[in-house]
């Protein structure tokens, strides 16, 4: 038989060796470093970090930073928020090209009263330059904004207000206690 | 080719294929059921949250199979389960929310009484073992108050629907049937309801034997072990996360204990939403045990409560009394001194006369 399959135990056991170890190393292979993050770079995350602290600052109470706001915007671009994808994106980058070329460093580097000073030019829609598209700047700073009160203050299944850091604050009870309508103990 | 040779080429080619399947995937199977799981669970971003709080917790040193077995543990069902995951991981299906169904949890369950026998078995002859039959049809509870989306709350907390899906007819009249049959006798309050297994949290450990404060008073906290599954938000609670609860009787505050497993026990033995004082299902301590914790009468798992009275109150009491033979719900279930709440002025309406030094 001229075209009989040619395979003795040495190498069949050889062949499945590197067939085992090819399959760990294919594992191996999905364990590449994941980033924490589903849309947001590691970039990203720490502008926007900065940007939510200034929304919502920390005091006696954590802030909108330690609150995990970051995380909730993160989670809900991947979500319901999805549609807000490009203008976070543009903007983030806007905001990052815009302190490169005026402050020389990131929007995070600037001290707390140039990070003021800057939201308050967006949020009155005055910034100007190449990276910014008409609009871009307030509409980024309103989803900023809205995005860090819904973090903060919402349920913390969503992302957000980290061991119910803001229902502390309000003293609310969380979860609220309350009974059945019991008719006899 | 003949017929014979094509026969004896199929006869070959299918063991081939079949041992080599059998060694890659006992090679793979082998690899991931023993290295560490930030090499092999965690590959999967999904996992990697439970995964790491995992590495935080009491359970740290277990190996992910320990609790939830593997690809083949459970036969055809655990397979077809750790296939659509690699299903949905392909799929790049959202799963970013994961956590285990009902149906995984309890079995993950039957794991945990492999090392904690002693309080999985305490559990079974406690209250908090109830299944689903004894919760849902009871008639003598169906029939005094209108079933509703709230029992699901503190019973069978982990079921993925609604309790449209769990009871029916969903009013006072009956009779009332489970829907599925087959959840007549799961438990409705597993451990889960009151323990995260990821919870952070230290390991036993050997005490300093040359350190004896370190075996007692000086003992390193290893963290509580008991919170509370939040069904709405799906999140859990570990207990020093809940509030205290703010107790009125009248216009009185009622002193409640701050013990943090306490905390615990008021999320489902609560009161009304005015939170006074014995409304719905309160039993907090008020009376002569005011401020005491359900901890000090109840045992933890099987919230037995028959021994305690001694632990306070040894026989040899300085007023000679002893308080199981009083009359309160202890000594007898028609007494009208509830336990929880009997005062002094219960019976003796006028006053108490003082004991002489």
């Amino acid at each position: 038989m001229t075209n009989q399959i040619k395979l003795n135990r040495r190498r069949f056991i050889a062949l499945s060796v590197v067939g085992a170890g090819g399959m760990c190393l294919l594992s191996r292979c999905a364990n590449s470093p994941l980033s924490r993050w589903r849309f947001l770079t590691e970039q990203e995350s720490v502008l926007l970090d900065a940007l939510v602290e200034q929304i919502i600052p920390t005091d006696e109470w954590p802030g909108a930073r330690d609150a995990g706001v970051t995380n909730f915007i993160d989670k809900q671009l991947v979500g319901p928020y999805a549609r807000y994808q490009e203008t976070y994106r543009k903007g983030l980058s806007a905001i990052r090209e815009t302190c490169k070329a005026n402050y020389q460093k990131g929007f995070e580097e600037l001290n707390w009263d140039e990070q003021t000073l800057f939201l308050k030019k967006m949020e009155a829609g005055k910034m100007a330059g190449p990276f910014w598209e008409k609009g871009l700047d307030r509409q980024l700073f309103g989803l900023i904004r809205n995005h860090s009160m819904q973090g903060f203050y919402g349920s913390p299944r969503h992302g957000g207000n980290k061991n119910n850091v803001s229902y502390k604050m309000l003293k609310l009870d969380y979860p609220v206690i309350i009974g059945q309508n019991r008719y006899k103990i | 080719m003949t017929k014979n040779k094509i026969i004896k080429r199929v006869l070959f080619i299918i063991p081939f294929f079949l041992i080599i399947f059998l060694i890659l995937f006992g090679g793979f199977y082998g690899y991931w059921n023993s290295a560490s799981p930030d090499k092999t669970c965690s590959s999967c971003h999904e996992i990697g949250k439970s995964v790491d709080s995992q590495s935080k917790s009491s359970h740290r040193n277990l190996h992910c199979k320990e609790c939830h077995g593997t690809a083949l543990s459970n036969g055809i069902h655990s397979l077809k389960e750790k296939g659509m995951m690699f299903v949905n991981h392909v799929k790049e299906k959202d799963s970013g929310n994961i956590r285990p169904s009902e149906e995984q949890l309890l079995e993950v369950m039957t794991n945990c009484q492999r090392c904690h026998t002693s309080e999985f078995a305490d559990w079974t002859s406690g209250g908090h073992s109830i299944d689903y039959q004894h919760v849902f049809l009871n008639t003598k509870h169906n029939s005094t108050e209108q079933i509703n989306f709230d029992c699901l709350r503190c019973h069978g907390m982990f079921f993925e629907g609604t309790v449209i899906d769990v009871v029916e007819p969903l009013n006072t009249k009956g009779p009332w049937k489970l829907k599925d049959g087959k959840r007549a006798a799961m438990p409705a309050i597993p451990c889960m309801a009151c323990h995260q297994i990821h919870q952070d949290g230290l390991p036993h450990s050997r005490p300093d034997y040359a350190g004896a404060k370190s075996i007692f008073y000086q003992k390193q906290d290893t963290g509580f072990v008991a919170g509370f599954y939040d069904r709405h938000e799906k999140i859990y609670l570990p207990v020093s996360q809940l509030p205290q609860l703010n107790l009125w009787e009248g216009e009185r505050k009622v002193r409640v204990s701050d013990d943090p497993v306490m905390r615990n026990c008021v999320q489902c033995h609560a009161p009304n939403a005015m939170h006074q004082a014995g409304t719905s299902d309160d039993r907090t301590p008020r009376g002569v045990h005011e401020g005491l914790s359900c901890m000090a009468c109840h045992e933890l798992h099987s919230n037995d409560a028959r021994k305690s009275c001694k632990s306070c109150h040894p026989a040899i009491s300085n007023c000679k009394l002893d308080v199981t033979k009083m009359n309160t719900s202890y000594a007898d279930a028609k007494s009208p001194n509830n336990i929880h709440f009997v005062a002094c002025a219960d019976c003796h309406k006028d006053g108490i006369r003082r004991t002489r030094n």
